[in-house]
């Protein structure tokens, strides 16, 4: 049985409050939450300080403008933290996170995790020129009904990780009737405790909704099931690969959009990668044609070799695709595929080894003698 | 100017395919590059062709740019120009960045032949991908039309729509429907016109007449769209507004053909700052906007491309936010421009205005400027506040 601690606000205001709660009794020097911007439309991450600042937070609105696991990472590179900080985030951004600090590419220290139940997020498009408010009271409400949002993104709607195992505090959204007037946060480790100490609100012993949470995974995984059957029948072999990828602009946005994808120069976008003279003449000889620039696919089933065992399946790729290909849908089942062949869920548990870091003597025999 | 009425009067696009092919047939050009239909038929890239029946699928006047034909040619010519003459067919605003980047090293014109067309403009890749194929019928009936309503808030505007730096035009405007004129507009141009075997006999005085004319009012809506743009971005809080949902990722650097470099400044080890760094700057102003600097990025892109931008919109496609970055950076690369008398593209030969010297030059900026600091005793223009 974990601590639960009740706030008599709706979701949104009670995380709020508690954040404003931890900024002026000094718990931490700073909050990161999802805030409206000032002075123009949109939302984005925050790094605040002063308590009034929080006016126009929405912790947990339903978007991703960011995978904030490449945002810490940033914040982290350079060193740790000095002084804690509390950052609210979705759980595929906090497992981004984890593959990232794993990596070397920034720190866990002094950071302290409210997290969520994750009913997912509304793709990027339906922000652009929406109002934010209505779309997040829209999402509220079919949230707090129970039901699965149809509009969600395809990386939300088969998505099985929805719970953050690895949050100091969990906020209770999935199957939790009364989000307009109660706000239930789970004290899921004793750094939670701690920072909800003093608090007010009800404190009770309780789990998280564990049946529903089952109702709801069966859901996601038979949806799972059937997103990444298509997109298999879809992309087998070469040609249905280039049928995926043939419309391809090589922005290399879903690259730069990856938490995982962190390389400062990408070797797609290195010289070594670069076509020669001679390489274009070959193919007219070869194939009496080329497509410049060359190397749409080996982009994209290199940069699925180089990270597909960290990815957490955020979406994000998906999201900035300029021509709507659904890359995201691909990364994941590869990245499920090469995970369950290593045992390994990214972003899970922060002491367990990268797969790749490992040596093992006898390892994938079958696969070497083939 | 004389050139020569393309044979074949149903369809302007398949009357291009067959010079093309004869050129390819008659060996006047080793290869051609154009835009192709990719093979699920929902998008267009550029292929370089030699086998001519591979022309099949070729489309002269595509419905989108993906990606900006002077990046590839600049992939294809970056290491080294091809042996044979390639003959790229590209929109003239993909021309004008090719010109751009071959002054700035980063391709080679040599073996290059360019052949543009009067461009009617293309759709927001955006609209494309929704329904391909029917975009691809929607666009075919508006450009016959040169109807400007389905296309691109920057193509809607552009004035540069006719030949630049080109070797050979395709004219569209004033021909009748379905039918197309092809002019020699460089020696080169004519050399291949003569080994194709037409003849230029075509007065081109009709068209030239009538892309005039078009051009004369596109210059007039461009300045009223501009100016649209000015009172809505015009100090701080319109650039922070139009800014505003901008999530960052740089795309728009990504796919603008002028922005080569491979490791840009905003993506590079400068910006990567300590914790604190970030921490100080939120504790000063209470909250800080992670990530941080966005609107840095886009006035130091600006300032580093803004002479090239050919206004071709790439980048306004390629945001997964719609911002109007593309109308934006055009308003200020024209009057960048204007101010140095510099319009990109317009002929390899015109030196990139930063790379040349003058003694006097722009007094009617530093005069003022020097005017105001010398008055207030803040010579270097800097901010007093950090000292």
């Amino acid at each position: 049985m974990a601590q639960v601690l009740k706030i008599n606000k709706s979701v949104d205001q009670g995380l709020t409050a508690f954040l404003e709660f931890l900024l002026k009794e000094k718990k931490v020097s700073g909050v990161v939450t999802l805030k409206k911007n000032r002075g123009g439309p949109g939302i984005s991450y925050a790094l605040i300080t002063r308590p009034e600042e929080l006016d126009g937070a929405r912790p947990l609105f339903p978007l991703m403008p960011a995978n904030s696991g490449k945002i810490l990472s940033r914040l982290t590179l350079r060193g740790p933290l000095k002084d804690p900080i509390a950052v609210v985030l979705k759980p595929c951004e906090l497992r981004a996170l984890i593959e990232l600090v794993k990596r070397q590419q920034g720190s866990l220290e002094n950071m302290i995790f409210i997290s969520q139940t994750c009913p997912g997020v509304y793709p990027l498009e339906m922000s652009v020129d929406g109002d934010l408010d209505a779309l997040a009271s829209r999402y509220q409400d079919q949230v707090q009904s129970g039901q699965h949002i149809p509009e969600i993104r395809p990386a939300c709607r088969s998505c099985v990780h929805f719970t953050p195992q690895n949050a100091d505090i969990i906020v209770s959204l999935i199957a939790e009737a009364g989000l307009d007037r109660s706000c239930s946060l789970v004290l899921n480790s004793k750094k939670g405790e701690a920072l909800a100490d003093g608090m007010a609100g009800e404190k009770r012993e309780q789990d998280l909704n564990s049946q529903e949470l089952a109702h709801f995974s069966d859901h996601r995984k038979t949806a799972r099931l059937k997103l990444f059957d298509e997109m298999g029948e879809k992309t087998k072999g070469i040609k249905g690969l280039i049928g995926l990828f043939g419309k391809c602009i090589g922005c290399h946005a879903c690259g730069n959009a990856c938490p995982i994808c962190y390389c400062n120069l990408c070797f797609f976008e290195s010289q070594p990668n670069e076509s020669r003279p001679n390489s274009f003449r070959a193919d007219l000889e070869k194939k009496g044609a080329a497509r410049i620039p060359a190397g749409t696919l080996f982009y994209h089933v290199g940069r699925l070799a180089h990270m597909s065992v960290s990815c957490v399946g955020c979406g994000m790729c998906m999201d900035v695709c300029p021509v709507d290909i659904p890359v995201g849908t691909l990364f994941s089942r590869v990245g499920e595929s090469v995970q369950k062949t290593f045992e390994y869920i990214p972003g899970s548990k922060i002491d367990e080894p990268l797969p790749v870091a490992v040596f093992k003597e006898e390892e994938f025999a079958q696969l070497g003698e083939g | 100017m004389n050139g020569s009425k393309l044979p074949g009067a149903q369809d302007a696009e398949k009357s291009v395919l067959a010079f093309l092919k004869t050129g390819l047939e008659k060996r006047c050009f080793e290869a051609v590059m154009m835009s192709h239909r990719v093979p699920a038929g929902d998008g267009y890239a550029y292929v370089l062709i030699k086998d001519p029946a591979l022309l099949e699928g070729a489309s002269p006047l595509p419905p989108v740019i993906p990606v900006q034909g002077a990046k590839a040619l600049s992939a294809l010519t970056r290491w080294g120009p091809p042996k044979e003459t390639i003959l790229a067919v590209m929109h003239p605003c993909e021309i004008r960045a090719a010109v751009e980047l071959f002054k700035l090293k980063q391709a080679s014109l040599d073996h290059i032949v360019f052949l543009s067309f009067d461009c009617p403009g293309v759709m927001p890749l955006s609209d494309y991908v929704k329904n391909p194929g029917e975009a691809d019928r929607t666009y075919a009936a508006a450009r016959r039309k040169w109807e400007s309503a389905k296309m691109r808030p920057l193509c809607r505007i552009c004035n540069e729509f006719v030949p630049a730096a080109s070797d050979l035009h395709i004219g569209l405007l004033g021909a009748e429907e379905g039918s197309a004129w092809l002019f020699p507009v460089s020696p080169e141009g004519r050399r291949i016109m003569d080994s194709v075997g037409l003849e230029t006999a075509v007065s081109s005085d009709a068209w030239e007449r009538e892309a005039a004319e078009r051009k004369t009012v596109r210059e007039k809506e461009r300045q009223e769209a501009h100016q649209v743009s000015r009172d809505r971005v015009s100090g701080p809080d319109g650039l922070l507004a139009a800014f505003s949902s901008c999530i960052n990722c740089h795309n728009c650097m990504r796919v603008c053909p002028v922005c080569y470099c491979r490791q840009c400044y905003f993506d590079s080890e400068a910006f990567k700052l300590p914790p604190e760094n970030y921490v100080e700057r939120a504790r000063k102003k209470g909250s800080l906007r992670l990530p941080a600097d966005t609107l840095l990025f886009h006035l130091g892109r600006m300032s580093h491309m803004a002479l090239s931008c050919v206004s071709c919109g790439t980048c306004e496609d390629a945001c997964p936010m719609d911002i109007k970055v593309g109308q934006i950076f055009s308003l200020v690369a024209d009057n960048a421009q204007k101010q140095l008398n510099y319009l990109p593209g317009r002929s390899r030969e015109d030196p990139l205005p930063a790379s040349v010297y003058q003694e006097e030059e722009l007094e009617g900026v530093e005069k003022p400027y020097v005017e105001t600091y010398s008055r207030t005793g803040d010579r270097d223009g800097a901010g007093s506040e950090n000292q």
